[in-house]
């Protein structure tokens, strides 16, 4: 479908993967909605592209339905939605302190995937209600985020990588629930990302360490790169039902 | 990789996907070399098109060397190279007429997988010969397999066994070009509207399209060739295999 004049919102839109995501749209003529858990820094966004901030947490289920019933009233029912929230924690699933804790798991699991479901259960929800765009009879499209941890995670991201793998794995069983209303799921697995949250992990010594693994290009990658993909993806009516790579040909090894 | 003025092979590309590739290419700027073992039509496809043709068998390494010195004075040595060339002979493994024959098999080896090697090692070989472009970035190779390498139906064995093929060469190739900052990504299409498809499938291709789940028709060539500009576009695309089918499953 045609960016332009849509309406989109980014979750996890305030920063890193999601504030390019939600500039790219933004360039490309949609409305978007920027729902984050920090108001301030989504506010900001929101105001550099004529945009609007919505709060969210997404891991809250009244949280997502009032943020998506301000988006509707304030912007209408969006079109392409894109589920970029996330957080991540390193943890070993034992160690001497004893085993994983189950509720910083569940944090996790909370906003990764059930977050994403979320949402993704809802916005679709609204799309079906609007008319077809164009001769495909397509409605709406999810970019869905996962991680390359979802195939190959690094000690310490049990919690993390289940989140993701879910993600990856709900991504043909949605695209196929979907397809009858003309609404396509898509996800893009990205590997290490120069953003607040890959930083925050691993700190920058283990960044370096990190990138000096990936093949090509050898440095973290650019948040544009990943919104371009992004927007592509929405432009592309063929793609559906599919999870993309975006990491440089890196495959993560046993540690960070 | 900026595109523009870019030398780009496209092997198979008098026909289907690889001529819908050349539109695209030259659209972004690019010098566009299509190969392909039916001369006549790839210079039809390139007077249209305005780009350059080259008769070329890949399976064949001196014809493929000869075809890349030829692209080369025309357009300058290849920096992207997008390898659309295939055939898909179909059979079942075995039936009451018999076995499938051997060769089934090796003749989609030497066009489908020892082609698209050849391109790949001798293409990169001459890229790496190259002056440096300014920036992280020497070369693309856009490969082309199916997602019958991945889930391929009945009929398909050899065929798959060739895109699957295909699909394997993707990561490894990529780590051994990665120190010469050339790249290497796979598209696996589903059902497209191409004459390979028609003549596989027996019919338009969108008669065969009923199990799509979304879009519910063929993919279009220019929708083939719209992913494989952003893969030569976007530098952090690497290594990957990416399916291109309205999340059809075979």
């Amino acid at each position: 479908m045609e960016i332009n004049q849509q309406i989109a919102i980014v979750t996890g839109g305030a920063s890193g993967l999601g504030a390019d995501t939600v500039r790219a749209l933004a360039a490309k003529g949609a409305k978007v909605a920027v729902l984050d858990l920090n108001f301030e820094l989504a506010k900001a966004i929101a105001e550099e592209v004529g945009g609007l901030a919505v709060q969210v947490d997404v891991a809250d289920g009244d949280s997502v339905e009032s943020a998506l019933a301000t988006v509707k009233a304030e912007l209408g029912t969006a079109r392409i939605v894109m589920n970029v929230a996330g957080i991540g924690i390193g943890r070993k699933i034992t160690n001497k302190k004893g085993p994983h804790p189950l509720d910083s798991f569940l944090k996790v699991v909370n906003v990764n995937l059930t977050g994403t479901f979320d949402v993704c259960r809802l916005a679709s929800t609204e799309m079906i209600a609007l008319d077809p765009l164009n001769e495909d009879g397509e409605r709406g499209v999810f970019v869905n985020v996962a991680s390359i941890f979802g195939y190959d995670g690094p000690v310490g991201n049990t919690a993390y990588a289940a989140s993701k793998a879910g993600v990856i794995g709900m991504t043909l069983p949605m695209a196929r629930d979907l397809a009858p209303y003309g609404i396509r799921v898509m996800t893009i697995c990205p590997g290490v990302f120069d953003t607040p949250l890959a930083k925050a992990e691993t700190g920058q010594e283990g960044f370096d360490r990190l990138i000096a693994t990936v093949p090509f290009p050898k440095r973290g990658g650019n948040p544009q790169d990943f919104a371009k993909l992004a927007c592509h993806i929405v432009e592309n009516t063929m793609m559906n039902g599919e999870c993309i790579r975006i990491d440089g040909a890196m495959r993560m090894g046993l540690m960070i | 990789m900026n595109l523009n003025n870019i030398s780009v092979l496209i092997t198979g590309g008098a026909s289907g996907l690889g001529a819908g590739a050349a539109k695209l290419f030259i659209d972004k700027g690019a010098k566009v070399t299509i190969f392909d073992r039916n001369l006549e039509l790839a210079q039809t496809t390139a007077t249209e098109l305005g780009c350059a043709a080259v008769q070329c068998d890949v399976a064949d390494e001196t014809s493929v060397l000869a075809a890349l010195a030829e692209a080369g004075k025309i357009n300058g040595t290849p920096r992207i190279l997008v390898n659309c060339a295939g055939i898909d002979i179909t059979g079942r493994t075995a039936t009451k007429g018999g076995p499938q024959p051997r060769e089934a098999l090796t003749q989609q080896i030497a066009v489908n997988l020892t082609g698209t090697f050849n391109i790949c090692r001798l293409g990169a070989d001459a890229i790496r010969e190259l002056d440096d472009l300014e920036g992280e970035e020497q070369g693309v190779i856009v490969n082309v397999a199916s997602i019958a390498g991945l889930d391929g139906p009945f009929g398909q064995t050899a065929y798959a066994a060739t895109k699957a093929a295909v699909i394997g060469m993707t990561l490894p190739m990529a780590r051994d070009l990665s120190a010469y900052g050339i790249r290497v990504v796979t598209i696996a299409p589903g059902v497209f509207n191409t004459p390979l498809a028609a003549s596989v499938l027996r019919g338009e291709p969108d008669d065969y399209a009923g199990g799509v789940p979304f879009p519910k028709r063929a993919g279009k060539p220019a929708e083939f060739a719209s992913i494989a500009v952003e893969i030569c576009q976007n530098p952090m695309l690497n290594g990957e295999v990416i399916r291109l089918d309205g999340a059809l499953r075979g």
